[in-house]
C-alpha cells in the first residue's frame, strides 16, 4: 500500500493506464491503413462497389434486352399478318394463275360431233351436206369458254387441258389444238364455278351450247360438288411484260 | 519527477505496440474514456502542487470516471440522447481549470526560484 501512496507513483500508474488509451483510442478513430483488417475491409467495400456497379448494369443490361423483345414480339406480330397477306394473295394468285391443280364445285359440260346428224343428212342430201357442219369447231369451244368466264367460271379445262391466260383454242386441220395439245373430240369441258349459275348462262336461248344442242349435236351438262381441276403443264414466256414501276 | 513522465512514456509505447483491434462502435466510447482518464491525470497533477495530493483519491477517481464517462456515453447511445456531452463538458471544463491552476503554480514556483536567486546572490554579496 505504501508503494502505491507515493505520489510518484500513483500518478505514474495513472498516466500509464492514460497513454495505453490514449493510443488504443487513436488506433481505434485513425486506424492502421496497412493492417489486414482495415485492408480486408478496404477490400470489402471496393468488391461491393463493384458488385453494386455490376448491378446496375445488369439492370440497365435486362431493360435494354425487355425493351428488344418487346419490339421483336410486336414486329413478329405484325409480320405474322404480314405473312398471312401474303399467303392470302399467294393462295389467290395460284388460283389465277392456273399453274396449280384445284378443286371446288363446277359442272362438266360433254361436246361431241353430230355423227348421227351428219349420216342422216348424207344419207338425205349427198352433195348438199357440209361435213363441217355437224363438227365441233375451235370457235363453238372459244365461245362456250367465253361464256363459262362471263357466268364466273374460276378454272376452266378442256379435256383436262387447263384454260389460262396465254390459252390459244385453235383448229389444226381435223383436230383443234389447246395448249400446243391436239384435241379429238368428244371433248369434256370441266369448270369450276357456281353449277347453278354456270348452268343457266350456258342454256340461255342465245347461247353457244344452246346453238349447238338445237342444232342436234350431243351436248349434256352435268353438275359436280366436286371437281378437280389439273394444272397447266406448258411454258410461258415473259420477255415484253415487266411489272409496272409504282 | 521524472517516474511519472516514464510512466507515461511507457503507457504510449505499449498502447501503441498493442494492436487490440477495438469494434467500431466502442470506438467513442473509449474516446470518452480517455478524455475522463485525462481529468484525472490533470487533477492528481494540480493536487501534486497545491500539497493536497491523495493517492486513494486519485486512482479511485481514475477508474470511477473512466468507467462512469463510458457508461454514459453508452447509455445515452441506446436513449437517443447525446448524454456523453455531459461528460465532455465536465471534464472539459475541469481540465482547463485544473491547468490554469498548474500553470499558476508553476509560474509562482519560477518567480519563487529566481526571488531565491537574488536574495542569495545578496547574501553572498
Amino acid at each position: 500500500m505504501r508503494f502505491f501512496k507515493n505520489w510518484q507513483f500513483s500518478l505514474a500508474f495513472v498516466l500509464f493506464l492514460t497513454g495505453i488509451m490514449l493510443m488504443l483510442a487513436l488506433h481505434a478513430i485513425h486506424g492502421e491503413a496497412d493492417s489486414p483488417t482495415q485492408q480486408k475491409n478496404k477490400r470489402l467495400i471496393t468488391m461491393i462497389q463493384q458488385q453494386e456497379e455490376e448491378l446496375e448494369q445488369l439492370k440497365k443490361n435486362i431493360n435494354e434486352k425487355r425493351e428488344s423483345l418487346n419490339k421483336y414480339q410486336k414486329n413478329l406480330s405484325e409480320g405474322k399478318l404480314e405473312t398471312e397477306k401474303l399467303q392470302y394473295e399467294l393462295d389467290k394468285l395460284l388460283v389465277l394463275s392456273g399453274l396449280y391443280p384445284v378443286q371446288g364445285e363446277g359442272i362438266t359440260v360433254h361436246l361431241d360431233d353430230n355423227t348421227k346428224g351428219k349420216e342422216l343428212a348424207l344419207q338425205k342430201n349427198p352433195e348438199q351436206t357440209r361435213i363441217e357442219d355437224f363438227l365441233i369447231h375451235d370457235k363453238h369451244l372459244l365461245y362456250i369458254v367465253y361464256e363459262l368466264r362471263a357466268a364466273g367460271a374460276e378454272a376452266i379445262s378442256i379435256n383436262n387441258q387447263r384454260i389460262i391466260n396465254s390459252t390459244d383454242i385453235r383448229c389444226v386441220g381435223t383436230t383443234i389444238q389447246v395448249n400446243a395439245e391436239r384435241l379429238a373430240p368428244p371433248f369434256i369441258i370441266k369448270a369450276i364455278g357456281d353449277p347453278d349459275n354456270l348452268t343457266r348462262v350456258l342454256e340461255t336461248e342465245r347461247s353457244q351450247y344452246n346453238i349447238l344442242k338445237m342444232a342436234g349435236f350431243p351436248v349434256s351438262i352435268e353438275k359436280h360438288s366436286n371437281l378437280v381441276i389439273e394444272s397447266y403443264k406448258g411454258s410461258y414466256q415473259f420477255t415484253q411484260a415487266q411489272p409496272k414501276e409504282e | 519527477m521524472w517516474v511519472p513522465f516514464l510512466g507515461l512514456l511507457i503507457g504510449l509505447l505499449i498502447g501503441t505496440v498493442l494492436n487490440i483491434p477495438i469494434p467500431g462502435v466502442l470506438a467513442k466510447y473509449l474516446s470518452i474514456a480517455v478524455l475522463a482518464a485525462l481529468d484525472s491525470a490533470f487533477g492528481g497533477i494540480k493536487s501534486i502542487f497545491e500539497e493536497k495530493f491523495n493517492a486513494t483519491i486519485l486512482l479511485t477517481g481514475f477508474f470511477a470516471n473512466t468507467l462512469m464517462a463510458a457508461l454514459l456515453a453508452y447509455l445515452g447511445d441506446q436513449l437517443g440522447v447525446d448524454l456523453y456531452l455531459a461528460a465532455v463538458i465536465a471534464f472539459g471544463v475541469r481540465l482547463f481549470q485544473n491547468l490554469a491552476i498548474i500553470r499558476r503554480e508553476l509560474l509562482d514556483k519560477m518567480v519563487e526560484k529566481r526571488q531565491l536567486k537574488r536574495r542569495k546572490g545578496d547574501n553572498s554579496e
